[in-house]
């Protein structure tokens, strides 16, 4: 089936423009007589705001004007898969991570806005942080969400908290307790990960501008969804979807980054407000602390294993720090869970997924999206296990591998394009990998 | 002392959306008079190749040179929703709506062609942008065509949508029928050599086995092996945002590292080609499995080398010496 | 303050504040956003250009700093119509994802070639290491820049 394109290294339709610098990324885009925006965030990571005083701030010279909450009281919270994200801080109400925006100031040149940022006042309640969710699950452990609803469905364990368990999720596939009767010995340890910035070299970066004719937002920035970040905008702001324009621009890097809104809102509503360009570029600081992070994950394994060398049961226990907000972790930390065999043959599989509120910088999308996590958990256990059995781990991976008629630990039959035995073939091949492998 | 290490990870990953959630992409293909074949998709590029993936499809289908394609739409007032750009699915979706409506515009290149050469379908050649009846004959471009067609109030344009079905796992037990479209496969051996004196690991070799379906642009499949091991390779020895009692300590790119250009191993790497996924022309997604193998093949080197097992990320050569003294 | 000075072999007179950042002269004062910002100190060199033969991070460094500086940017080295070697071969060689990172990529490579059009791979990695690239993994910038150097050394283009 030879192809006359499709197969080959057709060269990148846009590096032409990348090369020579003439592509358009967010903050290379021109526009007249804009104005600059900047963001009041959060100056406790769990407290009540209890004033807010822009007044100061408003008297620098060259600023244009600074929202706040109680410029626009109607705004819904957003959010990717649970609306639980406040566009801006009400005075009484909760921030909950450093992100957290309280203020947007527009100005005519950046060092008015960044002077007048200064000169917020800001008044809050302090409140318990927390950064670890093992302390979030404690019983005692005050809520970071009251307004969420119970989310929980299933949490076994009656010596933990539920109030900050964003969502949990569950396994069960075949008879695992019988699983483990069956396997000559257990290999059982806890895996730790870690926050992760997807580093995209450019940094969030957006401009926006009011058509006052037909009353359209037009927002130029970086979206990895243009329609479902047009969606979150326009609920959050009350408008019909077709009031909010999104137009993609070169993206500088995402990996998940990306996803959520990042400078979309607050530009919509400078642009819809001051009825001029406005543009907002985050800094490298800012974007690390205010926009999604790869969750760092706790991982209990516990692997039976016979002494030829097959997999009898497999449990896992999976502990997500969502962060402040919900973001993506409803899918992550689950999705971590589901790969938890990895791509081996295990009839008995039993996981336990939890996401957990803290107030960290909110877990969202990144490369792998959970089972990046957790390979490094079932791959560990899979080594632990060769090395015990004294069996080569290329051969113990081979004859547990997958193949067409296996079943994942969701129970799904893989009917078609299961070649990992050919990968664990041609890596060991490439890398002249001493020993044999066989079924 | 220098030790050296070798490690192994085989990883997995169910791509799309799944779950039952209601992944699809939607798609445009028209030709028009002046000689431009625009495809119409919202799918953002972050960089992996998006754009030309869905030119080389519409090329591959349209039967006709890659730089008349031209894709449009990167907005969301002109061009209908084709899903994220995530979850490893926009060549597989994407990919797939493009591929239908390409194919239905090259149905209607047939009907209308047959109708101007006052012939059947089978008696047709189409090739590089023109259609013809018999080897010698009249030949018409696509252009042309689309000149006829307008004529007549029609248009050589078509939409698709790609919309292939999952189901929810039960939210108990988590079975359920399909829950992801496909899986990715990839293994990767990896040799490493750890300084015990300082603890500093160095990565010298990654061998790569990917199952990819079949790869659209080989070269930018390479592209996502090496971009995505070495970003495995920050987070397996290096990369760490350090969020202390809800503040970051360092939220800056001196005390963030993520790998340099003196960081990196030699590859090298296969594509497992079958053509046997749902993807277009049998190919799977690729973007998000070559991150994933990274760490684990790490770990298991630095056990293979010196003997200690770590069970925290990043492995920093702190957390080597101190394994180490533990060890002793 | 005025300060003058030739960018891309054009010369050029400007007011500018004291705390304006070459970047900005480059990218706001003089529209040339082929020059990226990623970090703003340093650490990234997206913003790399060529300051009297010097690479420099020019987030670093203060327009005033500038003042009868020679400098060259990603524009200044080839266009559409007449694209350098090493653009040319970044493309060839598959070596540019996202593009962010590649204007200062290519301008400290430009830097090396012009003072060894024979660097080893260590070389490249050397010149190199002040360049982050988040998206490629670097192995075909390497590629890219090797080609270049071949490119260049067959002389299939002059205005190197
Ligand atoms: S922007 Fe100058 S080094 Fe990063
Ligand atoms: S190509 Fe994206 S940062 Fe280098």
């Amino acid at each position: 089936m030879s192809k006359k394109y499709v197969g080959k290294d057709v060269l990148k339709v846009d590096a032409q423009d990348k090369v020579t610098g003439e592509a358009q990324y967010p903050s290379d885009l021109k526009f007249e007589d804009y104005l600059h925006v900047k963001i009041k965030r959060a100056t406790y990571p769990h407290a009540i705001l209890r004033d807010l005083d822009v007044s100061k701030a408003k008297q620098v010279e060259g600023v244009v004007d600074i929202l706040t909450e109680k410029d626009y009281p109607d705004l819904n919270k957003f959010g990717l898969i649970i609306k639980d994200q406040p566009v801006l801080i009400k005075v009484g109400e909760k921030m909950r991570f450093m992100g957290d925006a309280l203020a947007i100031i527009i100005a005519e040149t950046e060092e008015a806005a960044l002077k007048a940022r200064d000169k917020i006042e800001v008044e809050v309640e302090k409140l318990e942080v927390m950064s670890n969710p093992q302390r979030a699950l404690e019983k005692d452990a005050p809520t970071i969400h009251n307004d969420i609803g119970d989310l929980c469905t299933n949490y076994i364990d009656p010596d933990v908290g539920k109030q900050n368990i964003l969502m949990d999720h569950h396994l069960e596939k075949g008879d695992v307790d019988k699983g483990f009767e069956e396997a000559d010995f257990i290999v059982e340890n806890e895996y730790q990960t870690q926050h992760i910035d997807q580093l995209p070299i450019q940094n969030e970066a957006g401009y926006a501008l009011y058509d006052e004719s037909n009353d359209v937002i037009k927002i130029w920035a970086a979206s990895q969804w243009l329609h479902d970040t047009q969606a979150d905008v326009a609920q959050a702001m009350n408008l019909p979807k077709e009031k909010v324009r999104i137009i993609q621009t070169a993206i500088g890097g995402a990996f998940g980054k990306k996803e959520d809104v990042s400078v979309h809102l607050h530009l919509a509503l400078a642009a819809r407000h001051t009825k001029r360009p406005v543009k907002l570029v985050y800094t490298r600081e800012e974007s690390m602390i205010s926009q999604s992070k790869r969750h760092p994950l706790t991982i209990k394994a516990k692997t039976g294993v016979t002494n030829d060398g097959y997999l009898t049961a497999w449990e896992v226990k999976v502990i997500g720090d969502a962060g402040a907000y919900a973001s993506s972790s409803p899918a992550v930390v689950h999705k971590g869970m589901y790969h938890c065999t990895g791509p081996y043959n295990v009839q008995n599989v039993r996981g336990d997924s939890y996401a957990v509120y803290t107030n960290n910088t909110y877990g969202g999308a990144m490369r792998g999206f959970g089972t990046t996590q957790m390979a490094f958990a079932y791959e560990s256990q899979i080594d632990i296990i060769a090395h015990k059995l004294d069996m080569d781990p290329a051969q113990f991976r081979y004859q547990n591998a997958y193949d067409i008629g296996s079943t994942t630990p969701n129970g799904q039959k893989l009917g078609k394009s299961v070649n990992l035995k050919r990968t664990i073939e041609s890596a060991t091949d490439l890398a002249q990998w001493e020993g044999e492998i066989s079924e | 002392m220098k030790k050296q290490g070798r490690g192994m990870a085989s990883i997995m990953f169910g791509f799309g959306y799944g779950e039952g959630f209601p992944d699809h992409s939607i798609a445009e293909v028209e030709i028009t008079k002046d000689k431009r074949i625009k495809v119409r998709t919202a799918g953002a590029d972050l960089g992996q190749g998006f754009l030309t993936t869905m030119t080389q499809i519409a090329a591959e289908v349209l039967k006709i040179d890659p730089s008349y394609i031209e894709i449009v739409g990167q907005d969301t007032h002109k061009a209908k929703n084709s899903g994220s750009t995530s979850a490893t699915r926009q060549t597989f979706f994407s990919g797939n709506a493009v591929r239908e409506a390409a194919e239905e515009v090259m149905g209607k290149i047939y009907h209308y062609g047959s109708l101007y050469f006052n012939s059947n379908h089978p008696e047709l050649t189409v090739k590089d942008g023109e259609l013809y009846a018999c080897d010698e004959c009249e030949k018409i471009t696509y252009w042309e065509l689309a000149e006829i067609v307008e004529q007549r109030g029609k248009e050589l344009k078509a939409e698709a949508t790609f919309f292939p079905k999952t189901y929810a796992p039960d939210r108990k037990t988590g079975q359920g029928e399909k829950i992801y479209v496909a899986y990715t496969f990839m293994t990767q051996v990896m040799d490493i050599e750890v300084d015990t004196d300082t603890g500093l690991i160095e990565v010298m070799n990654v061998y790569t086995a990917l199952d990819v379906g079949r790869a659209i642009n080989p070269q930018n499949v390479h592209g996502q092996i090496e971009g995505g091991t070495v970003q495995g390779l920050g987070m397996a020895m290096m990369e760490d945002q350090v969020i202390e009692e809800g503040i970051t300590i360092n939220a800056d790119m001196t005390n963030y590292l993520v790998p340099s250009i003196q960081d990196i191993p030699n590859f090298e790497s296969t594509l497992i080609e079958n053509n046997d996924s749902g993807g277009p022309f049998g190919s799977k997604g690729v973007g998000e499995p070559t991150i994933i193998g990274a760490s684990p093949a790490l770990s298991n080197a630095v056990y293979d080398a010196i003997g200690v097992r770590i069970k925290s990320l990043p492995i920093t050569p702190e957390k080597i010496l101190n394994a180490l003294e533990e060890k002793k | 303050m005025k300060i003058s000075l030739t960018v891309n072999g054009e010369k050029r007179a400007l007011d500018v504040k004291p705390e304006t950042r070459l970047l900005d002269l480059i990218r706001d004062d003089l529209g040339l956003t082929g020059t990226k910002e990623g970090c703003g100190k340093g650490e990234c060199g997206a913003c790399t250009v060529i300051m009297n033969n010097k690479v420099v991070a020019s987030c670093l460094v203060l327009a005033a700093q500038a003042d009868g500086a020679e400098i060259k940017t990603i524009e200044g080295l080839g266009g559409k119509d007449k694209l350098h070697p090493l653009q040319q071969a970044f493309i060839e060689k598959g070596a540019v994802q996202c593009g962010f990172c590649i204007p200062g990529m290519i301008m400290s490579s430009k830097k090396l070639l012009d003072e060894n059009i024979n660097p080893s791979e260590e070389d490249i990695k050397r010149g190199l290491s002040g360049n982050i690239c988040r998206c490629t993994g670097y192995v075909k910038i390497v590629d890219a820049v090797k080609e270049a150097a071949h490119k260049i050394k067959s002389g299939g283009e002059e205005n190197v």
